[in-house]
């Protein structure tokens, strides 16, 4: 069963740096590191990207065949998508299991959703 | 560069048995096209947000919850991972998904050196 999860972050609050994996070195960085490790060595994560700051994103509409591009993330809130991972799990629990264990669930929040 | 799309609709859009099958097949025509250009390396559809789950921890807690990180009009659908001269090349092969007519996309550009697959 593959999932993606969404790494969920408020880009504007300011962390612990032991605790932020973003801060090269931090206790938190080299659990990613070690996260990432033992994921890829187990097939779970399969794919993945770090997302420049939602500021640059822009969203795309097609209107009565007008092409509508404005800045901005296509919702407002406080937390924003700052990457992803594309997961292969045995089911919800383990991807569950997985997400709980990545260090920026202690500072972020992780949306996992199952692909069809 | 690499780019994400984030492939949003309005969860309570409804369409027509005909129009969901035109949208379906245009998407499949999309990502061939897109695929056959080389500039779409990944993506897939997504369950409804009503499959979501939140996962944080907090105080060494772990907290799990139904739905989205956002309750918000329009919701993630799919996503698709581009590779891409400049964003304007993002926001034409964006403009070209059927989705773009009848939802929203959003570009959103990776880290150049933290790219990792």
């Amino acid at each position: 069963m593959r999932y993606l999860m969404l790494h969920c972050i408020d880009e504007t609050a300011t962390f612990d740096p032991a605790e932020d994996p973003g801060v090269p070195g931090s206790a938190a960085a080299q659990a990613m590191d070690a996260w990432v490790h033992e994921m890829e060595g187990t097939g779970v994560k399969q794919y993945g990207g770090h997302l420049r700051p939602a500021g640059e994103a822009v969203t795309v509409r097609v209107r009565d065949g007008a092409v509508l591009v404005s800045d901005g993330p296509f919702a407002e809130t406080k937390e924003q998508i700052a990457g992803f991972d594309l997961l292969e799990c045995a089911g919800r629990d383990a991807a569950l299991e997985v997400a709980a264990r990545h260090p920026t669930a202690r500072i972020g929040t992780f949306e996992l959703r199952p692909l069809p | 560069m690499k780019y994400m799309l984030l492939i949003c609709v309005a969860e309570d859009l409804q369409l027509s048995p005909a129009e969901g099958a035109e949208m379906e097949r245009a998407t499949q025509a999309w990502v061939t096209e897109m695929e056959s250009r080389g500039v779409r390396l990944q993506g897939a559809p997504l369950r409804s947000v009503s499959d979501a789950t939140t996962v944080r921890s907090r105080g060494g807690e772990v907290l799990i919850s139904d739905g989205p990180f956002a309750e918000t009009k329009e919701q993630i659908g799919g996503f698709d991972i581009l590779e891409c001269t400049d964003l304007d090349e993002a926001i034409e092969v964006a403009a070209k998904h059927p989705v773009a007519r009848i939802g929203t996309i959003e570009v959103r550009p990776f880290w150049r050196d933290e790219d990792e697959n």
